[in-house]
């Protein structure tokens, strides 16, 4: 059973349908979701986390609707990265990890062993430990960045969904990010990403293309007819060719 | 320990170390400017009771209480607003409060003395506050979107103003009192003020601290910190409830103070940030100190002369302000 | 007061009276006339001088300053401003103030006497008058005070050539601007002088006119502070008041000014200075 199901999700914003009759099954495992600017990536990632009041259709976590599970109960099981950053930098790393511990404490609880377990985890996994005392206004965009990708990870939520999660992320990081949500992916979590880089998102394990708020295809990594779709999505402006074993997306310039 | 924790510490104390001290030289504070040889005299002869019991040290305090409210109330209209120039009086408490002293002052005129003048007033301004704010939560239909919140706070402030100077024009003698309660004065405060003002602090302080969580996710944007399971819209509603009785309280004492509320979380973000358990009663200490400051400096500058506390809270916070633009000017 | 008793009845009797007397304080002090008074209006402090009790005034607002005794007076801020630790530290045992005033519960809640009285017609000044007399000890002042007035009033009505009577007014009390109307005392004291008030009576004592109804209604005389006049011209359309253009203007100096537009005492002295005004005004060619 998929982990996470999205059922003819129709989503409009300010009277504009953005999401048209999206069908989606999200099992354990790194998903990203591609496609070109405005397609309504990061609206389906939102829907998905219930977010977002829904026109049609319904999104199922564990074979139930989103509405008759509490709010506390959807954020200790899925946690949201959003794409927008920081408003404010007063809070130290560890107090900005610390929060992703809110669905399990709630605004009055005080952290257990396992919160602190967690948080320590979580900031060892992204490489912030280093200056969890430090003020995030200290911290370049990168930095913040991966703080704010613990906090998601603090959560301890089998559902991960990542709002461009590279953002500000310079290349050896991005490497680094890949190679935990393929681990997190390979430790049976639900790992969705919105990517718009290309290559990062054929490092995946699966991939959903969306295009004018439909999915356009959706398929394993090395799916020649996800590739094919791909190409066309992206006005032919790209073609997807092999390396090692994996596949690489490379600008077509003729 | 490490360094922000320290000088949080170091703020704390340094706070605490003011207050005391300007709470004892507000005691001295008094007709002939500051002079302790005249405290002395003064405790020694028939009068201490009276001038020193009975009208310095409920003033005293009764400042530092209000501005602790004020400073409360800035630190979560910011937090509320995620702006650091939001400030307390943004969601029409002020006109609220200011409409509600011109018309009790104006049915004091038109009627005569009456059960109005006094403490009509100060429960007038509480109960006008309150009201500017959930007329501005009705219009905002709920406090859930802030952009939402602060235009409907600004058009209830502007429509009430209006209302305000119409009763004004057509009641004249109310439109002095209007002035002196929109300037703010700490003149008026007693016993029985201090002792709302003690209440309410004592009261709203703990509560607020208990959002402090919220306060600090909604860093994280309003949809993060819903993701992570928080009711917000009932929260947020909370906050403004909050908000709106500890700027009451202040403003039906002391009428409208300006900058403290503003100023106060500022200067302890820059002296000693930290999360928001902490820099609700920061900002609550800080803005006391201020508003204790000012009262001072009012008796004693001029005497025997008093300024308005209003103008020096404007005077203050305006400088600071400048300074604070010149600082991010040349760094 | 006195060193030890020399029996034990004595003390007892000397007990007795001490506790009679705290008892009956309150009463006591209530019907023993004030001696020391704070003023806080201005033409109350006048109406105190003018019923012969000058020297009781232990302070008085900023704004008193007359007569000239009381310019050397603490002077203990605004009605809405007052110092509340100066005022109790005078120790009067009467506040006079306007009603409506904050300071005036504040003042109770610390056990002071307060006292509150209107200014706002002649009928006031003549009730504030009386009952200050009164309250002070000597009544017959009192009606003395209100009588010269009334004199006063009389003679600089009867002094208003017969060429100005009937003629419509505008005095201007503010430069927004506020004018007196006919229920106000200095619109009375207009109206006892045979003028006629542009201003109708149902606008309230002082309304805060549009600068069109002056202009509308065509005053044959504005009055008001010299200042004041100095800009009237420059205003939009006013060029245009026939007042203006003809110099039938009443410009008072500021010290003049001040006297007009107090309720007290010198009421009399505001008509006559109205009145030399009008004579003067008839006395140039139209």
């Amino acid at each position: 059973m998929a982990t996470l199901q999205a059922v003819s999700l129709q989503v409009a914003l300010g009277g504009r349908a953005v999401l048209r009759d999206v069908s989606l099954e999200l099992r354990p495992g790194w998903t990203a979701v591609v496609g070109p600017n405005g397609a309504g990536k990061s609206t389906l990632l939102r829907a998905l986390a219930g977010l977002l009041p829904l026109r049609g259709g319904q999104v199922l976590l564990q074979g139930r609707p989103l509405r008759e599970w509490s709010a506390v109960q959807r954020a200790r099981k899925m946690a949201w990265l959003a794409q927008q950053g920081l408003q404010g930098g007063e809070l130290t790393v560890r107090e900005l990890v610390e929060l992703g511990r809110l669905p399990h404490l709630g605004l009055f609880g005080t952290p257990g062993p396992q919160d602190r377990w967690q948080v320590e985890q979580a900031m060892q996994d992204t490489e912030c430990g280093a200056w969890a005392e430090r003020r995030l206004e200290q911290l370049s965009g990168g930095e913040r960045q991966r703080c704010l990708l613990a906090r998601a990870l603090a959560v301890g939520a089998p559902v991960l969904l990542l709002d461009e999660p590279t953002t500000h992320l310079d290349p050896p990081h991005q490497v680094s990010l890949v190679r935990l949500l393929r681990r997190l992916g390979g430790q049976g979590r639900t790992v969705v990403s919105v990517l718009h880089d290309l290559p990062l998102a054929l490092q995946a394990d699966r991939l959903v293309v969306l295009r004018d708020g439909q999915v356009a295809a959706c398929g394993a990594h090395d799916d020649a007819a996800l590739h094919a779709a791909l190409r066309q999505v992206f006005d032919h402006a790209l073609r997807i060719e092999r390396a090692g074993s994996r596949f690489v997306a490379l600008p077509d310039l003729d | 320990m490490s360094a922000p924790a320290a000088r949080r510490r170091r703020l704390a104390f340094g706070l605490a170390l003011a207050s005391l001290l300007l709470l004892c030289a507000g005691l001295a504070a008094g007709g002939e400017g500051w002079s302790p040889a005249a405290l002395g005299e003064l405790l020694r002869g028939p009068d201490a009771g009276l001038i020193v019991g009975q009208i310095r040290a409920p003033r005293s305090l009764g400042a530092w209480l209000a501005g602790g409210l004020l400073g409360l109330a800035g630190a979560l209209a910011q937090g509320l607003f995620r702006n650091p120039l939001a400030d307390p009086f943004l969601l029409g408490s002020a006109s609220g409060a200011s409409l509600a002293v011109v018309v009790v002052l104006a049915a004091g005129a038109l009627g005569g003395h009456g059960p109005w003048s006094g403490v009509g007033l100060v429960a007038a301004a509480f109960m006008g506050a309150l009201g500017g704010v959930l007329l501005t939560l009705l219009l905002a239909r709920g406090a859930q979107h802030t952009l939402r919140l602060l235009l409907a706070g600004v058009v209830v402030g502007v429509v009430l103003s209006g209302l305000s100077d119409l009763l004004t024009l057509a009641v004249p003698e109310a439109l002095r009192g209007r002035q002196v309660f929109m300037l703010g004065s700490t003149g008026f405060l007693g016993w029985d003020g201090c002792l709302l003002l003690g209440a309410g602090l004592a009261l709203l302080l703990p509560l607020a601290q208990r959002l402090s969580r919220l306060l600090d996710a909604l860093v994280l944007g309003e949809d993060s910190a819903r993701s992570l399971g928080l009711p917000l819209p009932q929260l947020q509603l909370l906050l403004v409830g909050l908000l709106a009785a500890a700027t009451g309280l202040a403003v039906s004492q002391t009428g409208l103070v300006a900058f403290v509320g503003l100023a106060a979380p500022h200067l302890v973000r820059r002296i000693a940030p930290g999360p928001h358990a902490y820099l609700l009663a920061a900002s609550a200490a800080t803005g006391a100190v201020l508003l204790l400051a000012a009262d001072v400096a009012a008796r004693t500058l001029i005497a025997p002369q008093e300024l308005p506390v209003g103008v020096l809270t404007a005077v203050f916070g305006g400088a600071y302000l400048l300074w604070l633009l010149n600082r991010q000017r040349g760094a | 007061m006195s060193s030890q008793p020399r029996s034990s009845c004595r003390s007892r009797r000397r007990l007795g009276r001490a506790l009679t007397a705290w008892l009956l304080a309150p009463a006591l002090a209530a019907a023993a006339p004030p001696q020391r008074i704070v003023s806080l209006v201005p033409g109350l402090t006048e109406s105190v001088c003018a019923v012969g009790a000058c020297a009781r005034l232990v302070g008085v607002d900023r704004h008193s300053n007359w007569p000239a005794e009381v310019v050397a007076l603490p002077r203990l801020g605004g009605l809405d401003d007052a110092q509340v630790e100066r005022i109790a530290a005078l120790k009067p045992d009467l506040v006079l103030a306007a009603p409506g005033a904050r300071v005036v519960q504040r003042l109770q809640a610390l056990g002071l006497n307060v006292d509150t009285l209107h200014t706002r017609s002649h009928q006031d000044v003549r009730h504030n008058l009386l009952w200050l007399a009164q309250r002070l000890g000597d009544p017959a002042l009192g009606r003395k005070a209100w009588a010269a007035i009334e004199t006063q009033m009389a003679a600089a009505s009867a002094s208003v050539p017969a060429a100005m009577r009937g003629r419509s007014v505008y005095f201007e009390v503010e430069a927004s601007p506020y004018a007196a109307g006919p229920g106000s005392f200095i619109g009375q004291t207009l109206a006892q002088l045979g003028l006629r008030n542009i201003v109708p009576e149902a606008l309230g004592p002082f309304p805060k006119l549009s600068p069109e109804f002056v202009v509308r209604a065509q005053p044959d005389i504005v009055m008001a502070e010299a200042r004041q006049v100095q800009d009237m011209p420059r205003r939009p359309g006013w060029a245009s008041l026939t007042a203006l253009q003809r110099q039938q203007l009443c410009a008072f100096q500021s010290a003049d000014y001040e006297v007009l537009v107090r309720p007290g005492p010198r009421m009399g002295l505001a008509a006559q200075q109205l009145a030399d005004c009008l004579a003067r005004l008839a006395g140039e060619p139209r």
